[in-house]
């Protein structure tokens, strides 16, 4: 299966029993409006953790209607984070959501050694694209989380993705690893990486998906530019996810796309025990609310 | 100031001159008609060196007529792209463009020490402006074809190239984001101490004229409201001219992003070099590949 929107993740919840999510510090008005939505269309069933009379106020200021709703009474941020880590490490929720704390804090709390959500994994972000000029989603990583990965960061984000991949019904994702080149470049690391991934993939080391590599971004999505270039590939022109060579180069693509190609994102991090939401100020309510929707279809 | 590709073409006409190209290996379908509009619009003469029988078989199958060229014969790539050259270095011609022949082939022609077009030490780089609807004025970034990991020395000579180019577009003070992937200057990111550098620079007036801000994300860079949801104090203020990239890895899929998913269009040139040199990928677009000889023409 493929998705081409994003309100194609609406298939994969619908039926299933809305997952439980834990908003952490959840005293922010942008992720309590798209929470609340999510849990008006049947997505998420909400425990909110924070200080409850700040909730209920941003409620009453815009109109959410709360009723039912299960709020824990928290008022200290770092107990409120605590206590959400804790309740999804005993399996009281499927979900993680970052409300009005910092991400150092809810990741720190995350990672916690005794009762943290660590698999041994390491974590990575994947944001997924809906753009009008691509003819399907595009996934994109690791553009939020891992600053430089090296070869084997870049294996571990790929398995994470792609097993996040396989659960949202991509049976064989294809995966483009993006090179300023597509020709291996010895002075280009990242080119190497590419070609080593693409080996192991043919190896069966990294499995459940295509992998080629080092594309350049336009083989990677438009055949019309790979056969230009005479390039060979399964993955050209029709690429599922795109891993990124570092932070810098998935963070200035992730930024055009959204505001040069009016692309909407949904995003959330992999390799803990649990889906984490994890949005950032400037997005979008829309944004916000298509992640959960995202962490609800991946969800086990 | 010219805000958009085709005034910048109305620009180069309004001029009244016309610029003699010489285009190494020029048996290519998509270049002579390039070429062939560039004429026909009046500020261009075409000097195309190469395989003459076969460049008039091309020219007779498109509709094209062979005699508004000046035609000279090569027997091999190289032979042309020297020839191409030499052609501009003796006053012959007034910009060189490759055709069909290798990147690499090419460059080394005009990188010739003593039959070249470099400028003595000169730093070979790569400017482009860009045109996407979503922003509202040409955007002029650096570099994101030549240069994979520039140093602070390559990066000021690049805002250099970019400063006299916006120049030539009538942008007396170009505002200069210098981009990574957050605004907080971190030690993770090689670029920020450069960054650092460079403000103090163009502060001490040790660059030409110009208001430059960095790090700074694409969002800071470019979108006016980004800057005021995060409160952010930067000169820049979503409105920049220009955008200096810290690696050729994340400015190539940066601006084919913005090609290939938000409609874009290009004009760029190599810098460094005493005469305007053209190099087009050949997934280039129809029309960029136009702006592009018109661009040369520009700065000619």
């Amino acid at each position: 299966m493929v998705l081409k929107s994003l309100s194609d993740l609406k298939g994969i919840v619908t039926g299933k029993l809305p997952r439980k999510l834990v908003l952490a510090a959840a005293q922010d008005q942008h992720s309590l409006g798209a929470v609340i939505r999510a849990w008006e269309d049947r997505i998420v069933e909400p425990i909110l953790v924070g200080d409850k009379e700040v909730i209920q106020n941003i409620c009453y200021e815009n109109g959410y209607n709360f009723t039912g709703l299960r709020i824990i009474h928290e008022p200290d941020t770092e107990m409120a984070v605590e206590m959400s880590v804790k309740m999804l490490s005993s399996k009281q929720a499927d979900i993680l959501m970052k409300g009005k704390v910092g991400t150092s804090v809810l990741l720190k709390c995350a990672l916690n050694k005794d009762w943290g959500l660590r698999t041994g994994n390491l974590l990575s972000h994947i944001a997924l694209f809906e753009v009008d000029t691509y003819h399907k989603l595009i996934a994109v990583t690791d553009v939020a989380m891992n600053i430089a990965p090296n070869l084997k960061d870049k294996i571990a984000i790929v398995n994470n993705s792609v097993s996040f991949l396989n659960r949202l019904g991509y049976v064989m994702p294809k995966v483009a690893v993006l090179g300023a080149v597509e020709m291996v470049n010895e002075n280009m690391e990242a080119t190497l990486d590419a070609a080593l991934l693409s080996k192991m993939n043919q190896r069966d080391q990294i499995k459940n998906c295509i992998i080629d590599g080092p594309l350049a971004f336009d083989n990677a999505v438009s055949l019309e530019s790979a056969q230009h270039k005479g390039i060979k590939s399964e993955v050209a022109g029709d690429t599922d996810l795109l891993l990124m060579p570092d932070i810098e180069v998935g963070n200035v693509l992730y930024k055009s796309l959204v505001f040069f190609a009016k692309a909407k994102v949904a995003s959330i991090i992999l390799g803990a025990q649990v889906p984490i939401v994890l949005t950032s100020r400037s997005d979008s309510e829309q944004a916000k609310y298509d992640s959960i929707l995202l962490s609800a279809a991946a969800s086990k | 100031m010219i805000r958009s590709l085709d005034q910048m073409v109305e620009k180069v006409h309004s001029l009244n001159r016309k610029q003699r190209i010489a285009v190494s290996w020029a048996q290519d379908a998509n270049t002579i008609s390039a070429i062939h509009k560039a004429v026909s619009y009046g500020f261009a003469e075409g000097i195309l060196i190469g395989n003459v029988s076969e460049i008039r078989n091309i020219c007779k199958k498109t509709g094209i007529d062979p005699d508004l060229f000046s035609l000279f014969h090569a027997d091999n790539d190289v032979a042309a792209s020297e020839e191409a050259v030499r052609l501009t270095v003796n006053g012959f011609a007034d910009i060189v463009m490759k055709g069909l022949v290798g990147t690499d082939k090419f460059l080394r022609a005009v990188m010739d020490k003593k039959k070249g077009l470099m400028l003595p030490n000169a730093v070979l780089s790569y400017v482009c402006a860009l045109e996407v609807p979503s922003y509202h004025k040409l955007l002029f970034i650096t570099d994101p074809a030549v240069i994979p990991v520039p140093t602070l020395e390559q990066k000021v000579i690049m805002a250099e190239y970019a400063i006299e180019m916006a120049g030539r577009f009538g942008i007396k003070k170009p505002k200069i984001a210098l981009i990574s992937a957050s605004e907080k200057p971190g030690k993770h990111f090689q670029s920020s101490a450069d960054y650092e550098v460079m403000c103090r620079k163009a502060k001490n007036g040790e660059i030409s004229e110009c208001i430059m801000d960095g790090p700074l994300d694409i969002f800071l860079a470019c979108d006016k409201k980004s800057v005021e949801i995060k409160g952010f104090d930067t000169p820049v203020n979503g409105d920049a001219d220009i955008l200096l990239f810290p690696t050729l890895e994340s400015s190539n899929p940066f601006y084919k992003g913005l090609m290939l998913f938000a409609h874009g269009e290009l004009a760029g040139l190599i810098r460094g070099t005493i005469k305007p040199v053209i190099v087009m990928s050949r997934s280039e677009s129809e029309k960029s590949k136009f702006y592009c000889i018109a661009l040369a023409c520009l700065m000619a």
